[in-house]
């Protein structure tokens, strides 16, 4: 007997003032004891939606409209809060993603461990502190942090915190909801160690919900892919057989290849208050066949697994109209449009200071870009600021031609910002809500351009146009835009006022992966038609590895190691570039 | 702990401030209080020189330098010296201020902390049962309550239930045949004058303890670490208790300290409407008599309660908050 089984589950969003969003349709799966299952998928496919209705805890407006949830033989669709109780934790227990959120904030360590032992067992004060202990252990953490408060711990720490938890009694099944998501790649990777070693030892169930492919291929045992509330297919790891999953493969790559190809599935997903007849994917998938559009395909045994697709028995899908493609290219030598030299930055606060920028030089030249890639806290965002002249640096010198940027006030500097412009990493927060992208557009026209108001709506269409939307989006409000359209307008922002220089800090980590490339393609595309020099900043190799003519590598504020992109990935000598190698998910293909 | 100390120093600091401004500003304003006398005798006919000078005297207004006035001014606050009162002479104003302070301290201190648990309570009730007939009734009466002028409750509650039902006295903090004592019958009478003034200053004061609270707690609900916690199949009492109510009320403590300095501008209205013996009441006719040193001794006491009590809202957040104590280390 199968420790989980799901039959038919549904649940939906229901709202008073909008049609219901059907977020899981019909999902069917099971689990063997001390399987580990990883469920992938983009956002808004529902896998978090399924792996918290999994757990009993859809709170109003979502319910399960459905279909049947067994555990270990019991029916649990519809057991009321006191009958689950003594089965929460005990036998079924969570991780859930690492949004920094997920402890108490004004408990101890100590503390949220002891609740859960006074719930579920007998345990005397003594012996909880001592099985905390071993807990803590367990995740590699000192048993001393037991008396601090979150708040006292790193981001990893506490995700740490929240695994020894989850195992603490012992339970048959744990659901981990994007485990290591906003987690550096080196702790990421620590953090699923430990998750593997735990799950061989001690033979728990695993379902690691997730977005990110290389982990979860390196992980589970057998892999679910979710489509728009559907599960389309579902094998142990390795190859592919649904043209949605394989486009979600084709969006990884080997950057140490001498030619890089990743492909994008163009479109995006269905609306979900809408049933409609057919494949699901239908109006994005490049093998559709006519009946695709009009039968339902059913999740059939195909190969090793299942998988719902007309197709992909007898066809392997391929997005050859959607792939970007990088081989190396020689790069001709262009004078500097910008110089910096031996920066550095300190940050003082209250007597502790933190060095951002340690004597890093570099400079930026036409048609060229140049990656600033490394970790959270490396300098690479202060690196930013300097360079459009938000900070200023203690010392070295930031020299747009003849202009020092790194003196500029008033006036000058507004005149300076003309020429350099941004490309945020949200493309949610990067516009304003209640402004049409007409609007949005107008005023970098109006103020660094002095057009007139009329001059400027004349501009708009081609404007548009250079990134790949059509005269109709100008129209809209930025909720009625997809992630990868929002990008394109914020792109299109930075260049209304023909800069020289573009600086985009990480625009494609915040958008699926499915459409990655293809905002990759954009800048791409841009650099060499504008003669643009960019600075782009990433934590990911292998985006830099798609863009970059040249790379630098920064940990802590210094320049670890720098050159052309590709040698740099392919004879990587420092130790951190390495680290951030070994971090690069290269699934099966 | 350094979180106690620097805010202890920031208390002293601000006391200082408060002290030194209550010294200066009525320097700054022009003419003095013996002019205005002067200005009365001139009304019924010539005023003799002389006549000047014994106001002056009387009054004690000084010849000396500024600064040794301010250091005359600091040593006779230490001495809780804070010099007569003109309407009720030869009282010293501390003697005026003592007498009215306790009745002041119970009634704004008893309804305004019974005022902010029922406001949280409600609130945390409203929040856990979200979208409930409760929580509807709770939030819009309190948004409704909330809007209502106080001095205007209070009117209402004064002539419904004291004029016209006449089950409480309409004046006084005690009955004019009872003399203050520690006694029983004094006790049960003070409390029954008390009842009206408490209840217009309760009528209001949990509305917006009540939406702070539960906007608070319907976050802290949403919380991961919530969910999290009902996973862990703790008992619905400790997820609601420890980790829903726990984290949403500290904001709400940090408003109450806030809160304070406008609550005693209520109690002036309140305590005059019913004529209650408090510090209010005393504060209005000193403003109305011209009664300097009566004024400025209120205003500073009023000053360095609120202080006070913003002293403590501090420290109870300290011991509530370790997020707090950090931040300031």
């Amino acid at each position: 007997m199968s420790l989980l089984e799901v039959a038919d589950l549904s649940v939906a969003y229901a709202t008073k003032n909008s049609p219901p969003t059907h977020a899981v349709r019909n999902v069917s799966f099971s689990m063997a004891e001390g399987e580990c299952v990883g469920l992938l998928g983009e956002s808004g496919c529902g896998k978090s939606t399924l792996g918290t209705a999994l757990l009993r805890l859809l709170d109003r407006p979502a319910r399960i409209t459905g279909g049947t949830i067994r555990f270990d033989g019991t029916d649990i669709t519809a057991l009321d809060e006191n009958a689950l109780r003594p089965l929460r934790w005990r036998a079924l227990s969570t991780v859930f993603q690492s949004s920094m959120n997920s402890l108490n904030p004004v408990l101890t360590v100590e503390a949220q461990f002891r609740d859960m032992f006074r719930t579920h067992t007998d345990m005397t004060s003594g012996e909880i502190r001592r099985r905390t202990a071993e807990l803590l252990e367990m995740v590699l953490i000192d048993p001393s942090y037991m008396r601090f408060h979150p708040h006292e711990l790193s981001g990893g720490m506490k995700q740490r915190v929240a695994l020894a938890l989850a195992l603490a009694l012992r339970p048959k099944l744990v659901v981990l909801d994007e485990p290591t998501t906003g987690l550096d790649v080196v702790v990421q990777k620590s953090i699923m160690d430990s998750v593997r070693t735990l799950q061989r030892e001690q033979g728990f169930a695993v379902l690691l919900i997730s977005h990110d492919l290389g982990t979860v291929m390196e992980i589970a045992d057998r892999v679910m892919v979710m489509y728009a509330g559907s599960v389309v297919e579902s094998r142990p790891a390795g190859e592919m057989l649904h043209p949605y999953s394989r486009g979600l493969l084709g969006s990884y790559a080997d950057p140490r290849a001498e030619t890089v190809d990743v492909t994008y599935i163009p479109g995006r997903p269905p609306d979900l208050s809408r049933f409609q007849d057919g494949c699901l994917f239908v109006d994005r998938c490049p093998v559709a066949l006519p009946k695709c559009a009009t039968e339902k395909p059913p999740l059939a045994p195909v190969g090793d697994g299942l998988v719902a697709c007309h197709v992909a028995p007898s066809t392997k899908a391929d997005f050859a109209d959607s792939t970007f493609v990088r081989s190396v290219r020689a790069v001709a030598e262009a004078p500097p449009v910008l110089e910096v030299t031996g920066v550095h930055k300190t940050y003082t606060r209250r007597r502790t200071s933190v060095t951002a920028v340690d004597d890093v030089s570099f400079a930026l030249r036409r048609g060229r870009v140049t990656a600033l890639v490394g970790q959270s806290g490396s300098g690479k965002s202060t690196i930013a600021k300097l360079l459009t002249g938000i900070e200023r640096p203690d010392t070295g010198t930031v020299m747009f031609g003849d202009v020092p940027v790194h003196r500029l006030r008033g006036r000058a500097m507004r005149r300076y910002r003309k020429d350099v412009q941004l490309v945020f990493q949200d493309p949610f927060a990067a516009l304003n809500p209640v402004r049409t992208v007409r609007q949005t557009l107008v005023r970098p026209l109006r103020n660094h351009l002095g057009l007139s108001e009329k001059d400027a709506r004349a501009r708009l269409e081609s404007l548009v146009d250079t990134v790949g939307l059509a005269p109709a989006f100008l129209d809209r409000y930025p909720h009625q835009l997809s992630g990868g359209q929002r990008q394109r307008v914020v792109v299109a922002r930075a260049l209304a006022p023909e800069p020289s220089i573009l600086i985009a800090d990480e625009p494609i980590s915040m958008l699926d992966v499915s459409i990655r490339a293809e905002i990759v393609e954009l800048l791409d595309r841009l650099v060499h038609h504008r003669d643009l020099a960019m600075l782009y900043i990433t934590h990911d190799l292998l985006s830099a590895r798609l863009l970059a003519d040249e790379v630098l590598v920064l940990n802590k504020g210094t320049v670890v190691e720098d050159g052309p992109t590709i040698e740099v990935i392919r004879n990587a000598q420092a130790p951190y570039t390495k680290l951030l190698l070994d971090a690069l998910p290269n699934p099966p293909r | 702990m350094r979180y106690f100390l620097r805010r202890t120093a920031f208390f002293v600091i601000t006391l200082w401030a408060a002290v030194t401004l209550n010294f200066v500003i009525p320097r700054l304003q022009p003419g003095d209080p013996a002019e205005a006398i002067v200005g009365q005798l001139t009304g019924q006919g010539p005023v003799d020189p002389d006549q000047i000078r014994a106001v002056r005297l009387m009054l004690g207004v000084p010849d000396t330098s500024l600064l040794s006035q301010y250091w005359d001014y600091l040593g006779s606050l230490v001495r809780g010296d804070f010099g007569i009162s003109y309407t009720y002479f030869p009282y010293p104003v501390t003697h005026m201020i003592s007498e009215a302070l306790p009745w002041t301290l119970v009634l704004v201190g008893v309804t305004q902390v019974l005022g902010f648990l029922i406001g949280t309570v409600l609130g945390a009730f409203a929040a856990w049962r979200r979208n409930s007939r409760f929580d509807s009734f709770v939030t819009l009466g309190s948004q409704f309550v909330g809007s209502l002028p106080f001095f205007w409750i209070a009117l209402l509650l004064l002539y419904l239930l004291a004029f016209l039902a006449g089950w409480f006295p309409d004046s006084g903090g005690h009955a004019v045949d009872v003399t203050p004592s520690w006694s029983w019958a004094f006790a049960g009478d003070a409390i029954y004058h008390g009842i009206l003034p408490a209840l217009s200053i309760l009528v209001t004061a949990p509305a917006g303890w009540i939406i702070g609270m539960r906007n608070n707690m319907v976050q802290s609900l949403g919380e991961d670490y919530t969910r999290l916690a009902r996973a862990k199949g703790l008992s619905v009492r400790r997820v609601a208790l420890a980790y829903g109510a726990r984290v949403a009320i500290l904001p709400n403590v940090t408003g109450f300290a806030l809160a304070l300095g406008g609550i005693l501008g209520g109690t002036v209205l309140v305590e005059t409407i019913f004529d209650y013996p408090g510090l209010g009441r005393l504060l209005m006719e000193a403003v109305g008599a011209r009664d300097y040193p009566l004024m400025q001794a209120l205003f500073l006491f009023i000053t360095i309660g609120v202080l006070l009590a913003n002293l403590l809202a501090d420290f109870l957040l300290g011991v509530l908050d370790p997020r707090v104590r950090k931040e300031a280390a």
